[in-house]
């Protein structure tokens, strides 16, 4: 059935005449006809406004106030408008998302004009079909077409999560719900992708336990003593100065002081920091041991803070018991290692974040440069981060900071960062330009979306007012495998826990063959 | 002296401010309709308040004509119309005929030829030009419609019932004589009429009077005179929410009271209140846009061309000089 005629515009965008009841959305995926050449143009909606074929400019305010004033009476009705389907309408302005060849086969981006006046039809399966081989292994959700879900499964390639993941959006609108969908399919992608999910606010444990193959494929470490969850402890020997300057704020003259500290303690990583935390005359330790190099009131501040640090359930002073090599090795074999900080404070969440980041960087890294085989083998693995402006800001010391240094550097070496942020305005826009992957929820913030348009790997120019208009649960996925930012509807996470078939079970241990030992 | 004399009679803003205020102020003096000499006025211009019909007339028809130049070549002109007619029957369009671009040539002798075409018993030697040539389109179309009307119809026309001089009254004696027989009401509305009082505009100084005299809102009318062809002429505001009111001719015969009920069912349109809304239906339909000019332009090259009119002959036959100075 047609929904419209196309009249106007270019090659990239596309403006049709719609029935003055029409009901049409932003975001809704349309397909212009072209009877000429058998092409099959796919357009996305981004704007609609009211048509008249009135002249007389005003001519649509003074029918509108007339029914006003009649309403106002309490007469409404005795003014109508004759033949308003023909005398008013819709017009639907456009992208052109690209077309397919007449045999359906190829989806080509534009840069040809459809025939004009070309019928405007709603999809059919067959015009998405060039689309299944591009949305990957980690299914997210379903298309969407303005508020209709398209029976169209949308998703990213596992291997893209090492060129890092954006996830943004206002509180509300899903991003909870998304990155546990994301680890479903990373759960359930049996081994092949690695995820390492620090979650400050404890809101993923319960419900990821619920996944079918949670029970072999999720590990999770806690703060905090919790049911079926490992003891997360850190190892002040595998902990340095830049997790420091990674979690905490520093001034100069106190980073300094570190540096000198360490030098005085020795030891391997923070370990002095067991030491340094017991002194009690700081006021000699300066004068004596610093020779006065260090300020008093600095000295205080860091003795305050390695107190802290020290007392920290989660920092061991023993380094056997620290949790480093477990997660490595959970992530090795590719499964989603849950860190539940919950309970900590943020920067202590960030400390931790750090030393695990750059454990599995080093460790990834090591394996790229000395063992390319077995870095061959090695998982693509994701750390997930929260609240990501407040390790990937422009402000943020680069140097010592290991997130930035993921983003520029960790895709060669298969390790990538899922950055999830409300305010993606405030993230360093050289950074973000590394993320190939962004899924794009409600954004209410101009900036916002202007620093995303900027970074995107596909044009979202003119897609403003529909990302101000996503409902929950709505997203745009942009990214390099997509032609162009694919609409979505997120699956609710309980609803693909119930569609999630559980793991095959494990094969049957082969009795062993006692005659073949047997000469 | 002299000088002095002639400076206080020049023609200056303020003396015509003066004497244009005299007049819209004036309030009283005779009726007068400049443009036609033909109208027998009454008397008195009573208002009488107007209610609306419960339904419109089962069938009505509208007619409206458009017109362009299509090529001007000052001594030679070749130009468009055509009239365009709707039915509406039971408030429902059900008829839309935008009617046949006819072309005319004018000038070099040509009128003649043209004026001896022409029906409505136009003379041979009539002087043709396109106000002419977009009427007689219009009549023939509301003759068509009279014809084809069924009783009790009404036959809406834009304009008034005088047509243009050249056309001998009796054409449209006949016309209306028919449509009496018929039962059919031929009511012309002229949306800028040239009735005056005492020199200054009638139906604004009318609206005004009757704002005050019988409310804001009401609907009424006013029997201003009687036309050569026995038309009834009257002032009419025919919606509550009608910015304006206008003349409207009704044929004779017609009870104007009843008529005007009527005509009033078909004035509620939102986009319009107080005119008739198939006529702005036939007045779309008719209108000769750019476009429609443009379009039968490059026909017309076309067909020059074929006739072996050499471009630049065409060029310089039609070029706009003033357009061509305004360049530079």
């Amino acid at each position: 059935m047609s929904r419209g005629r196309l009249f106007g515009k270019n090659v990239l965008e596309g403006v049709f005449r719609a029935a003055p009841d029409e009901d049409l959305f932003l975001g809704e995926l349309l397909v212009a006809v072209d009877e000429a050449t058998g092409r099959r143009y796919l357009f996305r909606i981004v704007d609609v406004t009211y048509g008249t074929e009135h002249r007389e400019p005003g001519w649509a305010e003074r029918v509108a106030g007339t029914l006003l004033v009649d309403d106002a009476r309490g007469e409404a009705g005795t003014h109508r408008l004759y033949d308003q389907s023909r005398r008013t309408y819709r017009v639907a302005t456009c992208r052109c998302l690209g077309y397919l060849t007449p045999d359906g086969t190829d989806f080509r981006r534009p840069k040809s004009l459809p025939t004009q006046f070309s019928k405007v039809v709603a999809p059919e399966p067959a015009d998405f079909a060039f689309l299944r081989t591009r949305m990957g292994d980690l299914p997210v959700g379903t298309l969407r077409s303005g508020e209709a879900e398209v029976d169209f499964e949308v998703g990213i390639a596992g291997r893209s999560l090492a060129s890092h993941v954006g996830i943004f959006a206002t509180t509300g609108m899903g991003k909870s719900n998304l990155m546990m969908v994301l680890a479903g399919g990373v759960l359930r992608a049996a081994g092949r992708y690695g995820l390492l999910l620090i979650d400050p606010h404890g809101e993923y444990r319960t419900q990821l336990a619920r996944h079918p193959w949670a029970g072999e494929r999720l590990r999770t470490y806690a703060a905090r003593p919790l049911a079926n969850t490992s003891s997360l402890r850190v190892g002040l020997s595998e902990l340095t100065i830049d997790d420091l300057r990674t979690a905490y704020d520093w001034t100069r003259p106190q980073e300094e002081a570190l540096y000198e500290l360490e030098r005085k303690f020795g030891g391997d990583g923070l370990s002095w920091l067991v030491a340094f935390a017991q002194i009690e005359d700081l006021a000699g330790l300066r004068d004596v041991e610093l020779n006065g190099r260090v300020a008093m009131n600095t000295l205080q501040v860091l003795h305050r803070r390695a107190r802290r640090i020290v007392e920290l359930p989660c920092i061991a002073a023993d380094a056997h018991v620290s949790v480093g090599a477990a997660v490595l090795r959970d992530l090795r074999e590719g499964r989603v290692v849950l860190v539940d900080v919950s309970g900590l404070g943020s920067t202590e969440e960030l400390l931790v974040a750090s030393f695990l980041t750059r454990k599995v960087l080093e460790e990834w890294s090591n394996a790229y440069l000395e063992e390319p085989e077995a870095h061959e083998r090695l998982p693509v693995v994701a750390i997930v981060l929260e609240e990501a402006q407040r390790v990937l800001s422009a402000s943020k010391d680069r140097d010592s900071n290991v997130f930035p240094r993921v983003a520029r550097e960790g895709r060669k070496f298969k390790v990538g960062l899922c950055a999830v942020t409300q305010q993606p305005k405030l993230l360093d826009g050289e950074l973000l330009s590394q993320f190939n992957t962004f899924f794009i929820l409600g954004l209410a913030d101009e900036k916002d979306r202007t620093i995303l348009r900027s970074s995107s790997k596909q044009d979202i120019a003119a897609l403003g007012p529909e990302i101000q208009t996503l409902m929950p649960g709505e997203c745009l996925l942009a990214n390099l495998d997509a032609p162009f930012a694919v609409p979505a509807k997120i699956h609710l996470w309980a609803d693909a826990v119930r569609d999630c078939p559980a793991p095959p079970a494990p094969r049957p241990a082969v009795a062993a063959n006692v005659s073949v030992m047997v000469d | 002296m002299a000088f002095t004399a002639l400076l206080s009679s020049s023609p200056t803003l303020e003396t015509a401010a003066r004497r244009l205020a005299a007049l819209l102020t004036g309030g009283a003096g005779g009726l007068a309709d400049p443009g036609h000499g033909h109208l027998r006025f009454d008397a008195e211009i009573r208002l009488r308040p107007l209610v609306r019909a419960a339904m419109p007339p089962a069938e009505v028809w509208a007619v409206d004509g458009g017109q362009a130049v299509v090529a001007d070549a000052r001594c030679l002109q070749l130009v468009v119309a055509r009239a365009a007619r709707v039915c509406f029957r039971n408030g429902a369009c059900e008829t839309e005929d935008e009617g046949d671009l006819r072309a005319f040539l004018l000038g070099g002798g040509e009128d003649r030829v043209v004026a001896g075409a022409l029906g409505l018993g136009i003379a041979e030697d009539a002087t043709v030009d396109l106000g002419l040539l977009r009427d007689h389109e219009e009549w023939m179309v509301v003759d068509r419609c009279v014809a084809e009307a069924a009783p009790g119809a009404m036959v809406l026309v834009d304009g008034d019932l005088e047509p243009d001089w050249r056309v001998p009254p009796s054409w449209l004696t006949g016309l209306l004589d028919r449509a009496a027989a018929k039962g059919v009401i031929v009511a012309a509305v002229t949306k800028r009429s040239s009735l005056s009082r005492g020199g200054a505009p009638l139906l604004g100084a009318l609206e005004i009077e009757a704002g005050a005299e019988l409310g804001p809102r009401a609907l009424w009318w006013a029997p201003v005179a009687r036309s050569r062809a026995g038309a009834r002429v009257v002032a009419a505001r025919l919606d509550a929410d009608a910015p304006f009111a206008f003349r409207i001719d009704l044929s004779p015969g017609a009870d104007p009271e009843a008529a005007l009920s009527a005509l009033a069912c078909l004035c509620d349109d939102a986009g319009f209140p107080g005119y008739p809304y198939p006529l702005t239906v036939a007045d779309r339909l008719a209108a000769c846009p750019g476009w429609l000019r443009q379009d039968t332009w490059y026909e017309l090259e076309e067909l020059l061309d074929r006739a072996g009119v050499p471009a630049e002959v065409r060029e310089r036959a039609f070029a706009d000089r003033h357009d061509l100075m305004e360049r530079f």
